[in-house]
């Protein structure tokens, strides 16, 4: 793992660290840097600003109680809390009561249908992973496309399938290749 | 079990739950399994290492300003430094339901070893979010000839940050301050002997807490860092 120094990693632990012991002025520093990020992640999700505001409340209320158990050595801190956020966004999302429109997952589609060089350019900027992009790249279209819709809007498997007007079989069938290709192009760096 | 045995297997459903695509009864249970199983913990762990950074692929989107003043709100409010153990409201938020209650009072009794006097109180800790957390349960003190606890975490990814620790505290009953029990680890299954001192307390006993100290434990003997997890005592025998 070629983990390259990266100064707001540095800085977010060493907040997480101070979160952990109480400190509510590190607290809301570590809100001030990561909130837009976490917000987008959570609302493009459950797809409802009002929803996304409350589970972003409640993550970051997890983030301070469970300040203490961020262990630097097993993830980076952004990844530790957007985890935080994902998974709390997509059990909020499979909640029996939330229902939403089909008409949200276009933004996705579009961004990743056109070689998308802007959300690449935002990943590779974001110093994040280049090797993810290239990555991502490298897949053929439908599998990107699946798993970007999965990924951004925590679509399942049968919205997948309805969405990309696919039997349910050959969507995962994408999904589950594309993810083997993924890993094994990233292993291979 | 042994379905999930096949490591094959077990890395396409932690991708599948990282990506989301494990939907329903089927995400469920694969969180359960999670819990007591580390290695799954770490293919998960690997899983979001290689998938999470595309989340910073899409637009930041700055959040209203309420909900940074409901935050800062809810984190003071539980943060309140003068007798927090006192106060009827923080222990009502941490209200733990009455199924998780139930399961895990299954778990505290499923940790009495036979040979021991049975386990009289339990105090089943939930985290802030009103999840079981830790249970901790001990037999009568007089009952046993070198008095200590049980202790099991029950939480999915209990860490712990480095030059930190974590302490157990006894709330004993009235007014009095909380009274340490020592450290706990991050092993699953604890037990603690107890000094003379406390056993005496023990009795009393209304409520048990963790808080996040510095490693080594508290500077001052009372708890400085913030309370992760916390549970009211229950009498079962």
């Amino acid at each position: 793992m070629g983990t390259s120094p990266d100064p707001l990693a540095e800085r977010l632990a060493g907040l997480l660290g101070q979160c952990a012991l109480g400190n509510q002025r590190a607290f809301a520093d570590l809100y001030t840097l990561t909130s837009a990020k976490l917000f987008g992640v959570a609302l493009r999700i459950v797809r409802r600003q009002d929803w996304a505001e409350e589970v972003l409340q409640e993550c970051y209320v997890n983030i301070w109680n469970h300040a203490g158990d961020y262990a630097a050595a097993r993830s980076a801190p952004l990844t530790w809390m957007t985890s935080i956020v994902r998974n709390r966004s997509l059990d909020w999302l499979r909640r029996p009561q939330s229902e939403t429109t089909g008409e949200e997952y276009e933004i996705a589609v579009e961004i990743w249908q056109d070689q998308a060089p802007g959300p690449m350019e935002r990943l590779v900027a974001a110093g994040e992973s280049a090797a993810l992009a290239r990555c991502l790249e490298q897949l053929e279209a439908k599998q990107r496309q699946s798993i970007a819709l999965a990924f951004f809007h925590g679509l399942s498997h049968s919205e997948l399938a309805d969405h990309m007007k696919e039997p349910l079989g050959t969507v995962k069938t994408w999904v589950r290749r594309g993810l083997e290709r993924l890993k094994g192009c990233l292993s291979g760096t | 079990m042994t379905r999930y045995a096949n490591p094959e297997l077990r890395d396409k459903l932690a991708a599948e739950y990282v990506l989301g695509t494990l939907a329903g009864r089927a995400r469920a249970r694969f969180q359960s399994l999670m819990r007591y199983d580390p290695a799954l913990r770490r293919t998960v762990a690997d899983w979001e290492a290689r998938l999470v950074p595309f989340a910073h692929a899409g637009k930041e989107i700055a959040p209203p300003g309420h909900v940074w003043r409901a935050i800062s709100r809810r984190v003071g409010r539980a943060q309140r430094r003068a007798g927090w153990w006192e106060s009827l409201a923080f222990w009502r938020t941490f209200a733990v339901t009455s199924a998780a209650f139930v399961v895990a009072l299954g778990v505290a009794i499923g940790m009495m070893p036979r040979p021991e006097p049975p386990i009289s109180t339990v105090a089943v800790m939930s985290d802030g979010s009103g999840k079981p957390a830790m249970v901790v349960a001990w037999p009568p003190m007089k009952a046993m000839r070198d008095p200590h606890i049980r202790v099991k975490i029950v939480q999915d990814h209990p860490t712990m940050a480095p030059s930190t620790s974590w302490e157990l505290w006894l709330l004993p009953g009235g007014k009095a301050a909380p009274v340490s029990l020592g450290q706990v680890s991050l092993d699953e299954l604890q037990v603690m002997k107890l000094p003379k001192a406390v056993t005496a307390r023990m009795q009393g006993a209304w409520g048990v807490a963790l808080s996040v100290e510095p490693a080594g434990g508290s500077p001052t003997g009372a708890p400085t860092g913030p309370i992760i997890f916390k549970g009211e005592c229950v009498k079962i025998l």
